[in-house]
């Protein structure tokens, strides 16, 4: 069919491209976040253990998290056209909205997240600070530790779905309008959440927890990553057709197809290398070869959580419904 | 109220391209956008060949997903039926854009505001037609209150069979096609 546009726009024809890196960053620090919290709740409440409260990846995590969430915010901002009407986002509250929900889930978020990190001060860095306000603010927060890292295990989880549940609703985009994007990126969010507490954590055996977690996390993300090509394979057309870039080898389409090869390469490496780090004999301490295997891996599963987002971001666009 | 909607007579479109025109004029849209579009589509195989022309323009959803994904409600369904977008509560966030199936919104990027076809609404309320009404040609833009059953529109979806784009959508939109292809003489 020969096709001619008059008055066609740039930002919609030939396909749309509205959101780009900045989008795709935010996606993956909040996911990341989501799974932080989560993953920092595990090592606090975990159970029959020696609570090894002042253990970095304890306190660190909780440090770190809303300096990340807050880069991720502002990558969101910088995409924002009109920036000076930010406040209405929260001047308004829209209940079918997911943005709007967003909006004020993040709002919603800091304050735990905050007094969570006051509450995971250790005593040694609490004995460096200058500040008395702030010292003894942590001294006060620390008998809820407990209580503040279950609140955000749940947070954690909410944020990291969230990221998906604000792609998936688009019925316009076919390949994000799944009902399994979330779930995924909820899977991807948690597996490098785990992935960066293992890089955090200076303890063998945390470092071995957290790994075996993470197995299972990243055999998760596979699982519900094929699910959910399979469900778009299986699909009307449109669905079909929105996935077709990832197995396409043309010029047009080699970056998304170079992004299943990429986690077809990163995550089940990071799974190999992971089964042989808890295979192994750790009776002693690990050697910086045993160590460097374990954060390469766990780097791994980093670039795989990032090159999802970029990914479906990215290809998520080009799916329509064409020509009606 | 008035429930505004206009039917697409695909049969009298010349092609001529005025409507693009004077939208661009009216509403003062910038260079390299456009709310309005005119689509010339020729399939099949010489000389057995088939063509279509085709305007298209936002749908003035009655399930709009534009205004369902706007976080801030800046774009709005009015009480005439028309979909609007309140300029000031525009965050540029770009939802509303991704969010339409039919790709009738853009990025205004003077301002920064989202913007789409408004149905004229400063000239529907002065007791106007909308610009791309008032200047075609061919007379395939028809415009009017869907809600009067003796006007122009309601006349003609009673006494035609018409289709809506993407119907499967649901978004049940206000602007209908009538005679797609003329008939054969």
């Amino acid at each position: 069919m020969e096709l001619t546009i008059t008055g066609a726009n740039a930002i919609t024809f030939p396909t749309l491209h509205i959101w780009d890196w900045r989008v795709a960053i935010y996606l993956f620090l909040g996911g990341l976040v989501g799974g932080l919290l989560t993953m920092s709740g595990v090592a606090n409440l975990r159970p029959g253990k020696v609570v090894p409260r002042d253990q970095p990846c304890c306190w660190r995590i909780p440090l770190i998290a809303p300096i990340l969430l807050s880069v991720g915010m502002f990558f969101l901002f910088l995409d924002l056209e009109l920036k000076s009407h930010m406040l209405w986002f929260y001047l308004t509250f829209r209940p079918l909205s997911p943005m709007s929900w967003g909006s004020w889930l993040l709002v919603l978020i800091y304050p735990p997240m905050i007094l969570y990190a006051f509450a995971a001060v250790p005593d040694a860095l609490k004995a460096k600070m200058k500040d008395g306000f702030l010292k003894s603010f942590a001294n006060r927060m620390r008998p809820h530790l407990l209580k503040l890292a279950r609140i955000n295990f749940v947070l954690g989880i909410l944020l990291a779905i969230y990221t998906g549940i604000l792609l998936s609703t688009f019925a316009a985009r076919p390949l994000w309008n799944s009902a399994i994007l979330p779930v995924l990126f909820l899977a991807s969010g948690m597996s490098t959440g785990t992935a960066l507490m293992i890089i955090m954590a200076r303890k063998n055996e945390v470092k071995l927890f957290f790994t075996k977690v993470d197995i299972w996390m990243i055999f998760t993300e596979i699982m519900i990553l094929l699910l959910f090509f399979y469900g778009h394979y299986t699909s009307d057309a449109v669905h079909r057709n929105a996935i077709m870039p990832f197995f396409n080898t043309s010029h047009q389409f080699f970056p998304y197809f170079l992004s299943i090869v990429a986690l077809g390469i990163f995550l089940p490496l990071a799974i190999v290398l992971k089964f042989l780090e808890v295979s192994g004999d750790h009776t002693v301490e690990l050697s910086p070869s045993g160590k460097f295997l374990m954060n390469a891996s766990a780097v791994m599963v980093l670039l795989g959580g990032l090159v999802v987002r970029f990914a479906l971001v990215y290809a998520g666009q080009l799916s329509g419904y064409g020509l009606m | 109220m008035p429930k505004y909607a206009m039917v697409i007579d695909q049969s009298r479109c010349i092609g001529c391209m005025s409507c693009v025109v004077a939208c661009k004029r009216e509403n003062d849209v910038p260079p390299e956008h456009y709310r309005t579009r005119v689509l010339e589509m020729v399939s099949g195989e010489f000389p057995k060949l088939k063509s279509e022309l085709r305007s298209e323009l936002c749908n003035h959803c009655d399930n709009p997903p534009c205004v369902t994904v706007c976080p801030t409600g800046a774009s709005h369904k009015e009480e005439d039926g028309s979909v609007q977008i309140d300029r000031k509560k525009c965050v540029g966030c770009k939802a509303c854009v991704a969010a339409c199936p039919y790709n009738a919104r853009y990025i205004n990027e003077e301002h920064g505001y989202a913007d789409k076809c408004s149905f004229c609404q400063h000239r529907v309320r002065a007791g106007k037609q909308p610009a791309c009404v008032a200047t075609c040609i061919g007379k395939s833009r028809i415009f009017g209150d869907l809600d009067d059953p003796n006007s122009e529109v309601s006349q003609i979806l009673r006494k035609h069979s018409y289709r809506v784009l993407l119907k499967g959508a649901g978004t049940r939109p206000n602007v209908y096609y009538i005679n797609q292809f003329p008939k054969k003489s």
